[in-house]
């Protein structure tokens, strides 16, 4: 095929030039455009053909012609970062999707909002009442995760929560609580945003306060989603796992927020399997720290402590466990065993402890933890509406509920399903007679209670009147909590 | 760094990467050898205890993988081949072996059959 010759263009050629550099004296060498057009433009205004000032001179005419102003670019894709700054670091999005703000400084203080104080706990007028939260509880709190991304703190000036019914009944129980009493184990139960998650950040702020241990598993899927190790509890049968980074984590916490309980306490009996740093005058408080620093021993140091804390006839503090999101654990984990199976959370030690501690009786297996709490105390599991894991999971955890729900109401629940293939029966088992505290909707009382605290707190800038509230309440499904919430103080914001 | 088969991983490598670098070894066996091992799936090398670290090792020195696993299949072809078997022929032949057409799309027969196969 032969080559079609390039034919000269003034235009092209004077446009080459202006965007050549006219300091790049050696660009005639490089560019044959350059080379070329030396010998076809006008020449009228040189004295040799050889001079390069009178090509420099051209260049800069040509130069002069180019248009000011702005121009159009019209840019191609590029791979090249569009702006500057640094992307986020390792963990920092997450970090910023779990930050938990407790204050906020534009909301505004009101006027004769009460505390919470170990007084009120057991004070029955403290119905209807929007009581804050004290600092001191508040940084126990934060330590034991008890307040959620999701909730919203970050509206008020301080944390702050209403005494309702089922509040005062939590109240009564740990108020009444005493060595040698039954302790109180229950599912939080309730349909969505109806406040079971808040119910149990109560239940703790009030349990801090007359001085329990309370230890809190505040995100159970961390221990079922197979992202922290395990390994075989040895001599265990059937097998059990454990999970030491989780309990290390977990005795770390629970060491942090309830320093000034457990540093009241010795240990009091010989640990065999436990480093010989243990001495019998180190506080229980040193002993938990010392299975957080060592996750080898994390395992060995929880069941010790379990065993100190429910060591009767010391004067130990009664001891609250909280859980929040159960359904996540009724079921298959994401672990496998050995011979490639996935481990049911039953058989992970931390899981079974809480079971086993919640039904009150052993599950049956190796792990002989004590479950009658002699010296009292509470076993909460707050059932999640948000995350909800697959109806493997909530099926049991569900139908133990509306069961027990229907027995505390003394009605005829729903009937066992032995032969649905979704019921988890070992959870099943486990759940059957566990007491179910539903969380339902506000009382009116309680909603204006609620309502006019948001109004103080200038989150809800309308006054609020009969009507007013009746609206809302109708919107919010007759008073749940949640969608109160919603209705007021976010769809203003 | 630590060495698994002789090869040196660095400590941030998950675990279940590192073994699917190995020829032989997948999603699926690499997921096997970490149940075996107790080994959780976003473990990473530096994470593993030495008893983790040397009871790997030696369940992978007993696996047919890499040039073991290469020469096995080799070996496989070359046995056909040599009895004369009509799979034996079609993978000298640079030919589909499974009973495919052949008027079109049989590039990946035509790249990978060779008489001498390499892999």
């Amino acid at each position: 095929m032969a080559s079609i010759p390039v034919r000269p263009c003034l235009r092209r050629v004077s446009r080459a030039l202006a965007e050549s550099n006219p300091r790049d004296t050696h660009a005639h060498l490089t560019n044959p455009l350059r080379r070329w057009t030396g010998s076809t433009l006008p020449r009228a205004s040189s004295s040799s053909p050889f001079s390069t000032s009178t090509r420099l001179a051209a260049a800069a005419a040509a130069s002069s012609t180019r248009r000011t102003g702005s121009t159009l670019k019209i840019s191609r894709k590029s791979n090249a970062p569009t702006s500057g700054g640094k992307p986020p670091g390792r963990g920092e999005r997450k970090a910023f999707r779990k930050k938990i703000v407790l204050s906020n400084a534009n909301a505004l203080e009101v006027d004769g909002l009460g505390e919470l104080s170990p007084r009120a706990v057991a004070d029955p007028a403290a119905h209807c009442r929007v009581l804050a939260l004290p600092g001191a509880v508040v940084d126990q709190l934060r330590l034991l995760g008890a307040f959620k991304p999701t909730q919203g703190w970050k509206y008020f000036r301080r944390p702050a929560t209403l005494m309702r019914a089922e509040s005062l009944r939590l109240a009564s129980v740990v108020d009444g609580m005493a060595e040698g009493k039954e302790p109180f184990r229950a599912i939080v139960s309730g349909e969505r945003g109806t406040g079971k998650s808040a119910l149990l950040t109560q239940a703790m702020a009030m349990a801090l306060l007359k001085n329990w241990v309370v230890i809190s598993i505040p995100d159970p899927k961390d221990l079922i989603l197979g992202h922290t190790d395990y390994a075989p509890l040895p001599d265990t049968e059937p097998q059990l796992y454990f999970q030491k980074a989780y309990t290390a984590r977990l005795l770390y916490n629970t060491a942090r927020a309830n320093r000034d309980v457990l540093r009241e306490h010795t240990v009091s009996q010989a640990h065999p399997g436990l480093p010989s740093s243990v001495s019998p005058d180190m506080t229980l408080d040193r002993f938990a720290q010392l299975g957080a620093r060592d996750s080898d021993f994390a395992w060995p140091v929880f069941r010790a402590l379990w065993a100190e804390l429910t060591k009767p006839g010391l004067g130990r503090p009664p001891v609250m466990l909280a859980l929040d999101g159960l359904a996540s654990l009724a079921g298959p984990t994401e672990y496998l065993s050995a011979d490639v199976k996935p481990i049911h959370a039953l058989d992970l030690a931390q899981v079974r402890h809480f079971f086993e501690q919640l039904a009150g009786r052993s599950l049956g297996g190796p792990l002989a933890a004590e479950q009658r709490l002699p010296n009292g105390g509470a076993v909460l599991a707050a059932l999640s509406q948000s995350e909800r894991p697959p109806r493997t999971h909530t099926a049991a955890v569900e139908l133990a509920v509306a069961q027990n729900e229907a027995r505390a109401a003394a009605a005829e629940g729903p009937p066992a399903r032995p032969y649905d293939r979704d019921i988890d029966h070992r959870v099943y088992d486990a759940l059957r007679e566990v007491r179910a505290l539903k969380v339902g909707a506000l009382s009116r009382e309680e909603a204006r209670a609620l309502v006019e605290y948001y109004a103080k707190s200038g989150a809800l800038m309308a006054p609020v009147s009969e009507a007013f509230l009746a609206e809302k309440l109708a919107l919010a499904g007759g008073g749940v909590v949640g969608e109160l919430e919603r209705g007021t103080v976010r769809a203003g914001l | 760094m630590v060495f698994i088969l002789g090869i040196n991983f660095s400590e941030r490598k998950m675990v279940a990467k590192a073994l699917q670098g190995f020829f032989g070894i997948g999603p699926s066996v690499s997921r096997t050898i970490m149940a075996h091992h107790h080994i959780h799936k976003t473990c990473r090398i530096g994470q593993l205890s030495q008893d983790q670290v040397v009871s790997m090792q030696s369940e992978l020195s007993n696996m047919t993988i890499e040039n073991n696993l290469r020469r096995k299949i080799l070996d496989n072809i070359k046995r056909l081949r040599d009895i004369g078997a009509y799979r034996g022929r079609r993978h000298a032949m640079n030919l589909p072996v499974r009973g495919q057409r052949t008027r079109t799309q049989i590039k990946t027969a035509t790249k990978l059959n060779r008489v001498e196969r390499r892999l």
